[in-house]
């Protein structure tokens, strides 16, 4: 069965206003913020695996939008999360825009397909126009998450 | 990639300059000001005047932003603590820093790790030197041994000499003299010229010839470029200091060494912990040369502090008779200006060090970058990762995949095997690729093709 975004990114999972100046400094807010949210997260391991996956190709697709992810052997279930920044930041990006809107999916080591399914799913969201601007202007975490996982069909 | 660089040195300078045009924001910290605006003034770069292990200075260098720290100020401990606070403070991903002293080296697995001193990577200069003089040895002949994909390949840059079954030959010939073997040729330097080869490429007498082959091929290729070159026995090394006793200690059990120092107490303590012959004197002393057979050895290699004593005793052992003669270099600007005359490889410890700290600043999983001598061509070894889908490389064959123009593929290795690459080999994930570029503009084009796509997990 193919996991979808509301499966996946739960309502708590949607923070705006996320401070960093840098993609490093935002990555490791980040994990920082993840750790708080899940017990079973830690936050240097999680940035760690974040940093070491850029350093082989950045996640920056374009349009302002990044979707950092690695595997992690503590995730039981692929877990994901919503960030706006504060201030977009050079993310290293295919079209060298900075990025404000973050995705993160943290996957489990023996995950095969699903994850791709998901990122594909993300990916064809936030090619849309519009739903990127309401996505960065909304105010409520509640609609942000209604706007981001609702079905696009 | 946001860089901080500690210490304005040779080494620190010469990493901003190769860096600040590659699209890389860099701050250099030192303390001393002029320096730094020597290099503010010609490069784009941002320079912090202060304490290079402070932790006011490196905030204000901006480190919390930071991808790097690449710690090369003149002392080990700075560059220690300056990796500690980036770590404790700013949990800065990767720390490079320069340590000289052997007495960290010998316990560096004990204290360079993320529970002890976080140093992700730890460059020697001395240890560098050492390698580079020591595979030099290992290959008769050779004027630049490269080692490739952990020693399974090697890139050997020699001088062609009439009587080598090659010479005046085209390089299509190669193949037919020893078909056992694969080669491939990546460079040709002809009469201060870099010439790109091709197939019809005649190799002439004096051609600097840079050819890439796995390492056990090394020796039938070299004995087609020039007569058959007798293994080395007897190497004499002149300065006992840090780089001439690991040299010493690290070539004795295979040759007959022969280390000269002036000091009374250095030389002592050399006796004390070397099996090779000590000699106590001055290096560039006619008698003593004269009186240890220098006229019978092989090799002699002047690894003293001082660039002149290096250069003067090196000339007199090669008028004396030594067949190869080696020096180190401090003073870069020296080392086209001797190296190719009477002296037959020149060593610069701050190129050698850069070339290794130049490997670890790179996008994409790079796992080493060398300049050819002379710079005649870059010598680059990528890892591919992902599949078709994400990566531009995996699963393409050699003659499809989009090189930018100067870029060759010169060698394959899977799983511990050397592939010569050949146009239709096609590429696997977790090969590593080693590739020529006739340009080191052409790098940042390299890395962008080995990244991985954002599918890539």
């Amino acid at each position: 069965m193919i996991a979808t975004l509301s499966q996946v990114i739960s309502p708590g999972c949607i923070f705006i206003d996320v401070p960093g100046t840098s993609k490093k400094k935002v990555l490791q807010n980040i994990s920082q913020i993840l750790s708080e949210y899940s017990s079973e997260l830690d936050a240097d391991v999680v940035f760690e695996n974040l940093i070491n996956r850029e350093r082989l190709g950045s996640t920056g697709f374009g349009n302002g939008v990044a979707i950092p992810h690695c595997r992690l052997s503590v995730c039981k279930q692929i877990t994901g999360a919503f960030f706006r920044l504060e201030t977009p930041v050079d993310f290293d990006s295919v079209d060298n825009r900075p990025v404000d809107l973050v995705v993160v999916l943290l996957v489990p080591e023996e995950q095969v397909q699903g994850h791709l399914d998901l990122l594909s799913q993300i990916a064809e969201k936030l090619s849309v126009e519009t739903t990127r601007s309401r996505l960065r202007t909304l105010q409520d975490t509640i609609d942000i998450h209604r706007e981001f996982t609702q079905s696009s069909a | 990639m946001k860089i901080i660089i500690l210490g304005a040195g040779q080494v620190g300078s010469t990493l901003a300059e190769n860096l600040a045009s590659e699209y890389n924001d860099i701050t250099i910290v030192d303390t001393k000001i002029k320096k730094l605006r020597d290099l503010s003034d010609r490069l784009d770069i941002q320079i912090v005047e202060g304490e290079a292990s402070h932790p006011d200075i490196l905030v204000q260098a901006g480190l919390d932003d930071a991808d790097m720290l690449v710690a090369v100020t003149n002392s080990d401990e700075v560059n220690m603590i300056a990796c500690q606070l980036a770590w404790s403070l700013f949990r800065t991903p990767r720390k490079i820093a320069r340590i000289r002293a052997n007495a960290y080296l010998e316990k560096r697995d004990e204290l360079f790790n993320t529970n002890a001193i976080p140093i992700d990577v730890l460059i020697s200069p001395e240890q560098v030197v050492c390698d580079y003089i020591t595979r030099l040895i290992e290959t008769p002949g050779a004027l630049q041994v490269l080692d490739f994909a952990d020693n399974l390949v090697q890139l050997v840059g020699m001088k062609a000499v009439t009587g080598g079954p090659l010479v005046g030959q085209e390089l299509r010939y190669l193949r037919q003299h020893i078909p056992s073997v694969d080669t491939r040729v990546a460079a040709i330097f002809r009469k201060d010229r870099s010439i790109f080869p091709v197939a019809s490429t005649v190799v002439e007498s004096d051609d600097e010839v840079f050819f890439i082959a796995a390492k056990n091929d090394i020796r039938s290729v070299m004995n087609e470029l020039r007569r058959h070159e007798k293994p080395y026995k007897r190497i004499v090394i002149a300065g006992g200091g840090n780089i001439g006793f690991r040299l010493a200690k690290s070539l004795e059990k295979h040759f007959f060494v022969k280390i000269i120092d002036r000091g009374i107490e250095r030389s002592q303590w050399l006796s004390e912990n070397l099996s090779a012959t000590v000699l106590l004197g001055n290096v560039a002393n006619q008698e003593l040369l004269i009186q240890e057979d220098i006229e019978n050895a092989d090799v002699f290699i002047a690894v003293t502090n001082d660039d002149e004593a290096n250069i003067m005793a090196s000339m007199l052992a090669k008028r004396l008779g030594a067949r190869k003669v080696m020096t180190l270099i401090n003073n870069s600007a020296y080392v086209d200006l001797v190296q190719g005359g009477d002296i037959d490889v020149a060593i610069s410890p701050s190129q050698a060090t850069i070339g290794s700290l130049l490997t670890h600043v790179r996008r994409a999983d790079i796992v080493s970058v060398h300049k050819l001598r002379r710079g005649a061509a870059e010598a680059i070894e990528a890892i591919a990762h992902g599949d078709k889908k994400s990566s531009r490389v995996v699963g393409r064959c050699i003659e499809d995949l989009d090189l930018p123009e100067g870029c060759t593929i010169g060698a394959i290795v899977r799983d511990g095997k050397v592939l010569i690459a050949h146009d239709d080999v096609e590429i696997a994930s977790e090969d590593h690729v080693i590739m020529f570029l006739t340009d080191r503009r052409l790098i940042p084009d390299v890395e962008r093709l080995f990244q991985v796509g954002f599918t890539f997990f």
